[in-house]
């Protein structure tokens, strides 16, 4: 009896191995044919009708693997082989890093005539002059909501939530580069700034803030908000966008000294199996109508104006969703800042100890 | 032609049973810490990759007075934890050692039931229940205890509460066993022999449980090292320990060498603590649960 548990067991777990040994083969290891396209893409950041509609009009089959961060993605593409992904969507900063390390293809923009409903204010920025290797998908800031009861209603600026009357109010991003940034913002540095003593006055600063931040959250900024924990966040727009929702007691700043600006795109990785059908998706994804599935489902900022001008009043009314595309003038990206990341890690460990 | 037939009925049915723990072992476990540790010794470019050119920077690293302070907060925490579990686990398995087979089936499913939940998911429900506007502070107000709310979440006192929720369990199981097989007859002896409650206590039951308040004490102890989630769920990461400084070093300032140095030194003090827990007598056996 026992032999034949033990068989049943061995013989169960040999099934299991066997299982799943073909799904990792059918997350993108099997071999592809022309008619294929390999898109490498965040988790809940592109809709299955948008692949649909693809297959649908080009009878080109899509397969989808997804990533949760730009290094995860990042450490892939490079421990698999050439060809395994045809299309990623990194971050501003990541495509920089991709360029310098040689992982990205040259995009024939003759053939995305769809570039043209991109806003002017997301084209040809310092990550990728010319957009020669990416083009925007979707993007989004940081910025503050501030709940007029709590706080006031006089918020205009970064400089005023370093003011000692917020004391434990204030919930801001678990991300050093976003909070470091916005201090050197509300002294008028660049969010990228390495020199010293720039970087010397906003340790000086942040000690400042320390006491005003009653807690760190990246995941979801906004409960903190909602459940009336805090008076102000600094949190990404698309949280701003559901608080503003939940009650009128908020109201979103994003302040004159600029915002902390991020912006995915559209690459095609070198070595592509399929560069025109990688092309023609972009294309594809500029349409408007197109543009407009994804923002339906996912509501980050959209820099696709022409696919805006589709949008229901619940996005284009909301001042954190449909921005001001002055303040995204306004803004600045986050860059890879190499090696000097290191003094904006040792801020950030005395900042939080 | 002997050593050939001792080969053959001895060794090779060894290799065969070890061999896929051995195999195991040294595929997880035993290279990635080597990787580790070598990686430890190395730097960086400026493109964030590793470069294997021998270096004792990030170890000196180490040594700054933020990372130290930050090292004597995490073993504080651990301690007060630790501390806090014994005493409350201590009464807890001593009654269920001693209440009925139904009653400590019973307190064995309480105990042991919120592990089937998400150990997060549950530090959530506590920040709903601790909350400025939480069910606690609700409670107080409607029945006039308090005026205004208390800051009750995100301070260091919140940490220690969240850390001994999670991790007592740990401390409950090794207790349980040690008092389970403790002598009934010692203790009325004891009593015969006319010392009072409070002293059988203290020169019979305490030492005779010892092994067990010092296996807890390491698994609570030591992964209260590493539960760098606790600190940012219900610390509000204002209070980082040292397992949020090494996660940080791996996820977004991109240099594994000064994280796997960090952790390095984490595993070097766990070394030490198991080192001097194995001296003053305790079993490494007792430690299985781990």
């Amino acid at each position: 009896m026992k032999k034949i548990i033990a068989f049943l067991l061995a013989v169960s777990l040999c099934l299991v191995f066997a299982s799943c040994s073909k799904k990792s083969s059918d997350d993108g290891n099997a071999p592809k044919n022309a008619g294929e396209l390999n898109v490498f893409v965040w988790t809940e950041y592109m809709p299955q009708s948008v692949f649909d509609a693809f297959t649908e009009e080009t009878g080109i089959k899509v397969n989808v693997s997804t990533y949760s961060s730009n290094e995860d993605m990042l450490a892939k593409v490079k421990g698999s082989n050439e060809g395994i992904y045809d299309i990623v969507v990194p971050s501003d900063y990541m495509v920089k890093m991709m360029v310098q390390e040689g992982l990205l293809a040259e995009i024939d923009l003759s053939a995305i005539p769809n570039l043209k409903n991109i806003g002017e204010s997301y084209l040809n920025q310092g990550f990728d002059p010319g957009n020669k290797y990416s083009v925007p998908y979707m993007g989004g800031l940081a910025g503050l909501v501030v709940s007029k009861a709590k706080a006031g209603a006089d918020i205009t600026s970064y400089e005023q939530i370093f003011d000692a009357k917020y004391s434990s109010s204030i919930v801001a991003l678990d991300d050093f580069r976003a909070v470091i940034g916005m201090t050197a913002k509300s002294l008028g540095y660049s969010l990228n700034t390495t020199d010293d003593t720039e970087l010397a006055a906003v340790e000086a600063k942040l000690a400042e803030l320390k006491g005003n931040i009653k807690l760190l959250d990246s995941d979801s900024p906004k409960s903190a908000m909602l459940s009336g924990e805090t008076a102000i966040g600094f949190m990404w727009n698309a949280e701003i966008a559901i608080c503003l929702q939940e009650s009128d007691d908020f109201y979103a700043v994003f302040p004159q000294e600029g915002c902390y600006l991020f912006l995915d795109s559209l690459a095609i990785l070198k070595g592509a199996k399929n560069v025109d059908a990688a092309t023609q998706f972009l294309n594809f994804i500029l349409r408007p109508e197109i543009s407009k599935l994804v923002s339906d489902e996912f509501p980050y900022l959209n820099p696709n104006t022409a696919a805006v001008a589709l949008l229901p009043d619940s996005y284009k009314n909301n001042p954190a969703s449909n921005i001001d595309p002055a303040v995204i003038a306004n803004g600045e990206y986050v860059l890879d800042i190499g090696a000097e990341v290191e003094k904006y890690d040792g801020l950030w460990t005395k900042f939080v100890k | 032609m002997k050593q050939g037939s001792m080969f053959r009925k001895k060794t090779v049915p060894l290799l065969t049973m070890i061999s896929p723990v051995t195999a195991w072992l040294i595929l997880l476990i035993a290279l990635p810490l080597l990787y580790m540790l070598v990686i430890s010794f190395c730097g960086t470019d400026d493109s964030h990759n590793i470069v294997f050119r021998f270096t004792l920077k990030n170890y000196a690293k180490l040594f700054d007075p933020t990372i130290l302070s930050i090292y004597s907060n995490s073993l504080i925490i651990a301690l007060l934890t630790t501390v806090i579990c014994i005493l409350v686990a201590y009464p807890f398995a001593y009654i269920m050692a001693s209440t009925t087979p139904f009653r400590k089936t019973l307190m064995m499913i309480f105990l042991m039931l919120p592990f089937w939940t998400n150990s997060v998911i549950r530090l959530y429900s506590w920040r709903t229940l601790l909350g400025v506007n939480g069910y606690i502070n609700i409670l107080l107000m409607k029945i006039g205890l308090i005026e205004a709310p208390i800051e009750m979440l995100f301070t260091r006192g919140a940490v220690v509460l969240g850390m001994v929720y999670t991790l007592l369990p740990f401390m409950v199981l090794p207790l349980l066993t040690v008092i389970d097989k403790l002598d009934g007859g010692l203790i009325e002896a004891s009593g015969d022999l006319g010392a009072k409650p409070a002293q059988t206590f203290l020169h019979v039951t305490l030492p005779l449980t010892a092994p067990g308040i010092f296996a807890g004490s390491i698994m609570v102890f030591i992964p209260c090292l590493g539960y760098f989630f606790v600190s940012n769920l219900m610390g509000g990461g204002t209070s980082q320990l040292i397992g949020n400084v090494i996660s940080r070093q791996f996820k977004e300032a991109f240099n594994w060498p000064y994280g796997a140095a960090l952790a390095i030194m984490l595993i070097l003090i766990t070394l030490l603590i198991v080192k001097i827990y194995t001296k003053t007598g305790g079993s490494i056996d007792d430690l299985g649960v781990m």
